[in-house]
């Protein structure tokens, strides 16, 4: 069974140090929630496995299967099966999804093995009836003009259709009304049955009442201070997240 | 291609005539007289600008000449007519045919916080060194060598403006440049120097004392704006309807440094104003606005260029001209952003409101980019008041002559409405508003 | 200079010379059996005009439009200073294996057909055209129509035959859209041209599929020279594409053509232009059309490789609700200036243009638009609206934006924006975050960008384009 193994994690940007040793492992077909109140190093930990040049990994390591990504470029890590939801999605003016899809689903090919369009396009239409997404959508350009709502579909139609081995969902419930916030939980809870291991970032207990976690890890201060299942996310959202930073400071 | 001859090339500015300017100024530090003299050898050696120059595109040449016209006697400021704004101000500069007529000093406050607000004359000889740092030391970039040479051969007197690190200069000082007498030639200076951290506000009004004088102004300002400094620069040209004027603004903007240049255009028959900003460090900010009320047959060509030098600078320039009867504009606009000047901002806006059926406009937006990092746009329009606007004011009751006028003077405030003092804000829109109402009592159908 | 009557047996099969990644870039040796040498003078021009049979009032035209040439300065004044690289005196003027082009493949020489081949034309031809024409050096080596297209009336053949078959049509026309001493590159055209198309679509006549011409330089030190002619008459209807290919010399290589196009009455011509000069061509083209009444004209113009490239298409809106469009996309790699635009004259009323351009430059690249936009003042009622778009890939690219719009009046009204941009780094992250390699992610945000442009291009013609974008982003990151 696949796993993702990160191990005493320091990330900074620039001189700032902001994960500062951070250990998580997920395995296939866990959900990991990790919680924390803004501004402590959720959504760094999520671009910096991806390999976002701005963030810097200062020591410490992420396996994934045994062996370390850190020297992968962003798409090598990609198609080794990487998949990150970003919170702000970019757009891509003049690329249709279905042919920025059809060059990502591509890469993932060897060389000389043409596609099959007529099974991609299948594939594709399944996925966004699913997702409940208008196939009108596939001619418009990546996220280009998309509210909140559609611009999140589109990320959870990116990864049915890439099939990931990990995903890192991040802030994926921002902006999203509830009922916006129940199709991507569908989506998303349709694709966890599968070979598939998430790490859910949030900041609120809401999305967890649709994706229910395996585990629940609260971050604070660059590190997982206390971890749980899912009733630490009720809990939290009961006491606040200053509980937990009372907590670990008596600690500290 | 022909060769002109010397005196085909300097017209009314002979030798002789020259000489005797220079003698006028002999007691001026020997470097400037050098200085002058260099100049107008450069004045006479070159070119008058020609059609095929890309500098002088689209502009008029029949009336480009340099030809009857003599240096102006002293005048009084009663022959002047001087009247003041009605602003309250800090300190105030006449002068008449470039001689100084009046002047209203600085508070002893400001001068012993050691501003400097005086003759350029007096400057020279008790300040030599700032002045020979700042004055004229740009390079003409705009074509327009020949007539920049002119101006420092001839340059008899103007405005020294010197703020000193981290003073503040809350009101505005007022410069009055008048000029009087058929075929009057002036060269009107303004000289300002920001040091670090200071802030003033200044008003240049550039006048003729009949609008029906034949008369030739060749006049330039220079601009410093230290680090994190902040200057507002205003300029009212009111010249007579039968004058030439070339003039010259040349602005640099160091680190964090904001300069505001509002260039306000009414006179003169034929008016090139050249506006050039650099941005030399990072963090400089330049905003260059223009206004024009461009009647009759007026002639008005505006040439800018925003360089920029550094990283992290921005510019952002609007020009915009009402055009009326047969009156005819050029705008000719160059963003420059050098190689490492990455993360640049620069915008350029030239809007030609067209109110007559025989106006000519002519705009030339033009972008030099050597750095991807950058975000630049220009733009350029040419229309006639929109209907929809007027239909729309119309169906609230307000006629269509009234709907138009409260349209043109909308198009008027977006550039107005960036001068911050509300008294100078007030004044000038008055005075521009007035000057409209007098090119055309009517706007057209 | 070739003796006239000299004319050489076929020429040796010659091994494949220099192929590498980019399509056009090879080369088979030919032997021409026509040649006016090297360099430019009387003779130059009177060879030509021999070895072409031409009327006398050609030759004068020709000699005449010579002395324009040698009177007009560079226009260094405003242009880039590279044209004073340009050696006229080392240049080859005219080169050809005769002046009759074929009209099957199978009749041109083996040594000519295999380059076409190679590049596809024929099958392109049998796909989806209504006529092809291919030009090698100075001659078209083959010219057909289909006879379907020919039934109707449709005249397409190279501007050496339309010249003599057809000159009550040609005299009208030519040289009266761009006189000679329009500019110092078509005077050298009207001087030494030779091949090119021309195109009569009588009136009402709708041509389904387009007419294509294929512009092939193969010689080295070569000046390619080509002059073509369209008339669509009243309310007639044709599309013409041009491609053009060389291989890469180390010493440089002119395209000078002149197009001129004529859109009576309510006619509607489009012309895709799809260029892909080796980096050693100077492509200098003089372009423009005259739009009478209710009439179109659409410049569909997409300028990739070339050292030098200098093409604004033009519209002259001459009768009354004319339109005028020009669509440019421009890629600029290394060592490559693409100076592109176009110009919309406006000289009736009700008349509208439209101008779109889009660069692009890459690497060391260089692009820069010019634009002339004229509406007098006696008109009422004319639009134009101007779009540049330049995005800039690499630190060291560089672009320019020179428009110059003149209103007269104030019943007409222009627009005109133009931005700069570059492919943001979160564009390039998400991408790549999606499994695509970052010259991948660059290619596609290079396309993003021009692709509703592109997709007003003919689909085979944007699959090209796309194609050879592709290839040009190769190695521009990293």
């Amino acid at each position: 069974m696949s796993q993702l193994e990160i191990k005493d994690l320091h990330i900074s940007i620039g001189e700032k140090a902001i994960v500062k040793g951070l250990n998580l492992t997920i395995k296939q077909g866990e959900v990991h929630a990790i919680m924390g109140p803004n501004g402590t190093g959720k959504s760094t930990l999520a671009k910096a496995i991806a390999g976002h040049p701005d963030y810097a990994i200062t020591s410490g390591d992420v396996l994934l299967d045994g062996n370390s990504i850190l020297a992968m470029e962003v798409d090598e890590r990609a198609r080794a099966g990487l998949f990150l939801a970003f919170q702000y999605p970019s757009e891509i003016p003049g690329v249709s999804i279905a042919n920025f899809l059809r060059a990502a689903v591509q890469a993932r090919m060897a060389d000389g093995e043409e596609l099959d369009a007529t099974g991609y396009y299948k594939r594709l239409y399944s996925k966004m009836d699913m997702l409940k997404i208008d196939r009108k959508f596939t001619s418009r350009a990546v996220n280009d003009g998309f509210s909140g709502g559609e611009k999140k579909r589109c990320e959870i139609l990116q990864m049915a259709m890439l099939e990931p081995k990990f995903s890192i969902m991040d802030e994926t419930d921002s902006g999203l009304d509830i009922d916006a916030l129940r199709i991507v939980a569908d989506g998303v809870n349709a694709l966890r049955t599968g070979p598939l291991g998430i790490m859910l970032i949030t900041h609120y207990q809401r999305l967890l009442d649709y994706i229910v976690p395996d585990f629940v890890h609260v971050m604070h201060d660059g590190r997982i201070v206390k971890s749980g299942d899912k009733s630490l996310a009720l809990e939290l959202e009961a006491k606040g997240y200053d509980w937990v930073k009372q907590e670990y400071a008596a600690k500290a | 291609m022909s060769v002109s001859s010397p005196t085909a090339t300097v017209g009314s500015f002979t030798r002789e005539v020259f000489d005797a300017h220079l003698a006028r100024v002999a007691h001026l530090p020997a470097w400037w007289l050098d200085r002058k003299r260099a100049a107008y050898e450069r004045f006479t050696t070159s070119p008058m600008p020609k059609r095929t120059d890309e500098g002088w595109r689209f502009s008029n040449f029949q009336s480009l000449s340099l030809d009857g016209y003599q240096l102006p006697p002293a005048v009084t400021l009663d022959d002047v007519h001087h009247t003041e704004l009605g602003v309250k101000g800090a300190g105030t500069l006449v002068f008449a045919n470039q001689r100084v007529a009046a002047s209203e000093a600085l508070s002893a406050d400001l001068q012993k916080a050691g501003v400097i607000f005086d003759t350029l004359q007096n400057a020279l000889l008790n300040h030599g060194e700032i002045v020979r740092e700042h004055l004229l030391t740009q390079p003409s970039k705009l074509d327009s060598a020949k007539f920049a040479a002119l101006h420092e051969a001839f340059l008899e007197d103007g405005a020294f403006i010197y703020v000193p690190k981290g003073v503040e200069v809350a009101l505005p000082l007022g410069v009055f440049h008048y000029i009087c007498g058929e075929g009057a030639a002036l060269f009107p200076h303004t000289l300002i120097v920001a040091d670090e951290n200071s802030k003033v506000t200044v008003a240049d009004f550039q006048r003729s004392t009949r609008t029906t004088d034949k008369q030739f102004i060749c006049g330039g300002n220079d601009l410093f704006v230290s680090h994190g400094a902040q200057l507002t620069y205003i300029a009212m040209q009111d010249w007579s309807r039968e004058a030439l004027s070339v003039q010259f603004n040349a602005n640099i903007a160091r680190r964090d440094a904001r300069v505001l240049s509002v260039n306000l255009h009414a006179g003169a028959r034929q008016a090139r104003h050249e506006s050039f900003s650099q941005l030399q460090a990072p963090g400089a900010h330049s905003e260059m606005l223009a206004l024009t009320i461009a009647h009759g047959t007026q002639e008005f060509d505006q040439r800018t260029l925003q360089i920029h030098q550094a990283p992290n600078t921005s510019s952002n320039l609007l020009y915009k001209n009402a055009l009326l009867d047969q009156s005819k504009t050029i705008f000719s606009g160059l963003i420059v952003v050098d190689p490492d000047a990455q993360k640049t901002d620069a915008y350029q806006s030239n809007r030609n409101l067209m109110l007559s059926e025989e106006a000519e406009s002519h705009s030339l937006p033009g972008l030099e980019i050597q750095a991807n990092d950058v975000r630049c746009s220009h733009g350029a329009t040419s229309a006639r008041i929109p209907a929809e606007q007027e239909f729309y004011l119309q169906s609230r009751g307000i006629a269509k002559a009234q709907a138009d006028e409260l349209i043109v003077f909308g198009f008027f405030e977006e550039v107005l409405g960036k001068i911050e003092n509300q008294e100078l804000h007030d004044s000038l829109t008055e005075l521009i508003r007035q000057k409209f109402k007098d090119a055309e009592p009517v706007i057209q159908a | 200079m070739k003796p006239l009557t000299e004319v050489e047996s076929a020429a040796t099969e010659n091994p494949v010379a220099g192929i590498d990644q980019t399509k056009g870039d090879f080369r088979y040796d030919v032997t021409y059996a026509f040649d006016a040498g090297t360099g430019l003078n009387e003779d130059t021009v009177r060879y030509i005009s021999s070895v072409k049979k031409e009327a006398p009032w050609i030759l004068e035209f020709r000699l005449k439009a010579l002395k324009t040439f040698f009177a007009k300065p560079m226009p260094t004044h405003w242009a880039t200073k590279d044209l004073e690289n340009i050696d006229f005196a080392k240049i080859r003027y005219y080169l050809s294996q005769g002046q009759t082009p074929k009209r099957t493949w199978d009749e041109v020489p083996d040594d000519i057909k295999k380059t076409f081949e190679r590049l596809g034309i024929p099958e392109q031809e049998r796909k989806f055209l209504a006529g092809v024409e291919a030009q090698f050096d100075s001659e078209a080596a083959y010219s057909n129509i289909k006879e379907i297209v020919a039934k109707q009336g449709v005249i397409f053949c190279n501007s050496t035959e339309g010249l003599r078959e057809h000159p009550e049509i040609f005299k009208k026309f030519f040289g009266k859209v761009i006189p000679t001493g329009d500019n110092k590159f078509s005077a050298l055209n009207s001087a030494v041209f030779s091949g090119g198309s021309f195109i009569y679509v009588p009136p009402g006549v709708k041509v389904a599929q387009p007419l294509q011409a294929y512009f092939r330089i193969n010689a080295e030190n070569f000046g390619q020279f080509e002059r073509t002619l369209i008339i669509a008459d009243e309310g007639s209807e044709v599309v013409y594409m041009e491609g053009c290919t060389a291989p890469k010399f180390s010493t440089s290589t002119l395209h000078s053509a002149v197009v001129e196009l004529v859109a009576l009455k309510g006619a509607k011509i489009q012309y895709i232009t799809v260029q892909n000069w080796a980096n050693n061509v100077f492509n200098l083209v003089t372009k423009r059309g005259v739009a009478h009444e209710d009439a179109e004209i659409k410049w569909i113009d997409c300028n990739i490789g070339s050292r030098l490239t200098m093409k604004y298409p033009g519209v002259v809106l001459k009768g009354e609700g004319a339109r005028g469009e020009v669509i440019s996309i421009a890629l600029a790699n290394d060592g490559q200036h693409q100076d592109t635009g176009a110009k919309m004259v406006h000289a009736a009323n009700n008349t509208t243009s439209n101008i779109i351009a889009k660069s692009i430059s890459v690497g060391q690249g260089r692009s820069t638009y010019r634009g002339v936009v004229h509406l007098p003042k006696h008109l009422k009622g004319c639009k134009n609206n101007t779009e540049c778009d330049a995005l800039l890939i690499n630190t060291n690219s560089r672009t320019d934006t020179y428009p110059a719009i003149s209103v007269r009046g104030d019943r007409n009204a222009t627009q005109h924006e133009a931005s700069v941009s570059k492919v943001s780094e979160d564009m390039i992250f998400y991408m790549q975050q999606r499994g695509l390699s970052e010259a991948q992610a660059m290619s596609l945000a290079v396309n993003g960008f021009i692709n509703d442009l592109a997709r007003q291009f003919p689909m085979e013609y944007s699959v090209e384009l796309k194609r050879l974008i592709d290839l040009e982003m190769e190695g521009s990151v990293g």
